[in-house]
């Protein structure tokens, strides 16, 4: 056997020595692995729901025998007409129930004089899932105004289309596939949040876990340059983020390919050719994450101080995916500069199955190494630092 | 051989090491002795390369310690203050991860873990984990760790502290052990006994400069006192007053 160069006896012994961790690697190895079939379970069972309760007309109204107008044509149109209980809205607002219209008891009266009949739809706006119900509802009661009016507009001989200048229909771009990449947003998140999970733990013990255990002053009075064991070090901790975010894609797409023939075949393709964009770009961008998990955890003074500063890391990078899907940033050339932005962008466009080109990797995969680049150099030169080798007063 | 010429450490406005001059030749045992804070941690650390001196030079074997850090490295087997081990490894892996740092042959690396096995008597401790390891325990196994490469200069910062009486013994036939294989053995303790049953040269350092120097005869004879301890406290305390 030929003796190694020392960054690979670094990179070696980090290795092995995580491995022998066994609940951590164990804990860390199922939870990427559950993660993309656990969120895909979700997401198809939330998707279906809606599709079911969106599939069947039917409305709830209290008070229904004071509009039997309204009656009439609901069951005209197909619509399963059900009977709201009394305490419909304590059921609205414990979630049980989704909306209901309500009618006055005079209705009738009003609605036939022509004296601003008034019905209420009762929802609760705080809750997703019951949008699609109460968006039923209202468009059910808009179809019965607009019948009632045009009859009315008729019979005193005035053309309909007086009322309704402009004819507005529906016409969405989106494939079913970015239906589905609406909610998938998921993945790209995960994708992103993986590798930090992945190198947290060779990065905290390989840095202010060996300062605490004593071990960091005899390893670098060794006739090895810092460089070198720092090399080793942050080569393990890459190697487990990629390694984890890997796993965690895989589950992805193994589920994506078990649920294809189901619920979500219409809504995304989440197959090899996307798991190979996919790790293409986690891959720079781990190495970026474990070089700045090491530099923060350089700066920990303590095993639980680094795991408290990385625990922000791990913040700070969740939040931009949902910073971007709650503000609805476009996709724009400048993105992809910026760290983690960059690879949410591109990203998302893989899993919406849009075009995505060399440069599209290249980009960020270079602003990512660059960065990694740097805060390995500080690691390096905090390495030289007494007050970091020996603690700080 | 090592060597130190007025070195000095300032921590900001702490002066932790002031003038310390010494030589440790190859073949004998040096101590230096001094209450806790004299500065003799910080000494050792600028010889072994990991703390730059802010005056003077530490040289090993001629080399200079801050213009050639990694052959100094090299020439030295250092048991320093901070002595942790990996807790998922075993004594072994420990052992042999230091000798591939210093660019052993994995042959010349279980060769020499089984020649200090014998030495520092643990060869049941080698292919166990670390983690339940004694603290005699331990320090056997940081002990081979710093001696793995068979090292011309050992430096040991505060070997027998908290060690219990039979492994301070096994210690001290190691130490005399290296001595007769003609290496320069440095170490540093506050205990008097250890220094006196162990010692060829004494330095005697106290506020972060030496109060005195040379065999434990010579001291008795320049303080004019009848035994070491009251020898000590008195070269100890004439720094105090400069």
């Amino acid at each position: 056997m030929r003796r190694l160069p020392a960054f690979l006896t670094v990179y070696a012994k980090e290795l092995r020595d995580a491995l022998r961790d066994r609940r951590t690697a164990m804990m860390v190895l199922v939870a990427s692995i559950l993660t993309g079939p656990v969120t895909l379970v979700l997401v198809a069972h939330f998707i279906s729901g809606l599709e079911a309760k969106a599939a069947s007309l039917e409305v709830r109204i209290r008070g229904a025998e004071h509009a039997p107008a309204l009656v009439n044509f609901l069951e005209r149109n197909d619509v399963r007409i059900d009977k709201a209980p009394a305490d419909y809205e304590k059921r609205i607002r414990e979630g049980r129930l989704d909306a209901v219209i309500v009618v006055p008891d005079d209705f009738q009266e009003r609605w036939l004089s022509g004296d601003g009949a008034r019905l209420e739809i009762v929802y609760d706006d705080s809750r997703a899932d019951a949008g699609p119900a109460t968006r039923q509802a209202e468009r059910l009661l808009e179809a019965f105004n607009r019948e009632t009016g045009m009859l009315r507009m008729m019979a005193r001989g005035v053309s309909p289309d007086l009322s309704d200048p402009v004819k507005v229909e529906r016409v969405s771009t989106a494939t079913p596939r970015q239906k589905g990449a609406f909610l998938l947003f998921l993945i790209p998140m995960f994708a992103l949040l993986s590798p930090l999970l992945g190198g947290m733990t060779i990065a905290i013990d390989s840095t202010a876990g060996e300062r605490e255990r004593g071990s960091l002053e005899p390893l670098l009075a060794n006739p090895v340059p810092v460089r070198e064991i720092v090399l080793g070090k942050w080569l393990a901790a890459w190697s487990f983020a990629s390694g984890v975010a890997f796993l965690t894609l895989a589950g992805f797409a193994a589920a994506a390919a078990l649920y294809a023939q189901r619920k979500l075949a219409a809504l995304m393709t989440f197959g090899v050719p996307e798991l190979a964009g996919f790790f293409a770009m986690v891959l720079p961008f781990a190495a970026m994450t474990a070089a700045l998990q090491m530099l923060i955890c350089t700066y920990g003074r303590s095993y639980r101080e680094a795991q408290t500063y990385v625990s922000y890391l791990a913040t700070a990078v969740s939040f931009v995916p949902i910073v971007v899907l709650f503000s609805g940033l476009k996709d724009a050339h400048w993105q992809l500069v910026v760290p983690v932005l960059g690879q949410q962008a591109v990203l998302s466009r893989i899993v919406r199955g849009d075009a995505f080109g060399f440069v599209d990797w290249l980009v960020p995969a270079a602003v990512a190494a660059a960065i990694a680049a740097l805060a390995l150099a500080l690691v390096i030169r905090l390495l030289g630092e007494e007050r970091i080798v020996f603690g700080r007063s | 051989m090592i060597a130190a010429q007025a070195l000095a450490k300032r921590f900001g406005a702490v002066h932790a090491v002031r003038d310390v001059s010494f030589e440790a030749p190859d073949g004998r045992i040096t101590a230096l002795l001094g209450p806790n804070g004299a500065g003799k941690t910080t000494t050792l650390r600028m010889i072994a390369t990991l703390v730059a001196p802010s005056g003077g030079h530490a040289r090993v074997d001629g080399r200079d310690a801050v213009r050639e850090p990694l052959a100094v490295r090299a020439r030295i087997g250092m048991l320093s203050d901070a002595r942790g081990l990996y807790a998922r490894l075993t004594a072994r892996e420990n052992i042999a991860y230091y000798g591939a740092l210093r660019g052993m042959e994995p042959g010349a690396v279980e060769a020499s873990i089984a020649r200090l096995a014998d030495l520092l008597e643990m060869r049941p401790l080698l292919d166990r984990r670390t983690d339940g390891f004694s603290q005699g325990e331990r320090m056997k196994v940081a002990i081979a760790r710093a001696l793995v490469h068979d090292p011309p200069n050992v430096i040991l910062d505060e070997p027998s502290n908290g060690l219990d009486v039979m492994t301070t013994r096994n210690l001290r036939e190691v130490i005399r052990n290296l001595r007769a294989q003609g290496k320069c053995v440095l170490f540093s303790s506050h205990v008097m006994q250890e220094v006196s049953a162990l010692c060829d040269e004494i330095v005697i350092v106290a506020h972060g400069a030496v109060a005195a120097h040379g065999t434990a005869q010579a001291l008795l004879a320049q303080s004019g006192c009848a035994n070491l301890e009251d020898a000590f406290v008195h070269l100890a305390g004439e720094a105090l007053a400069p």
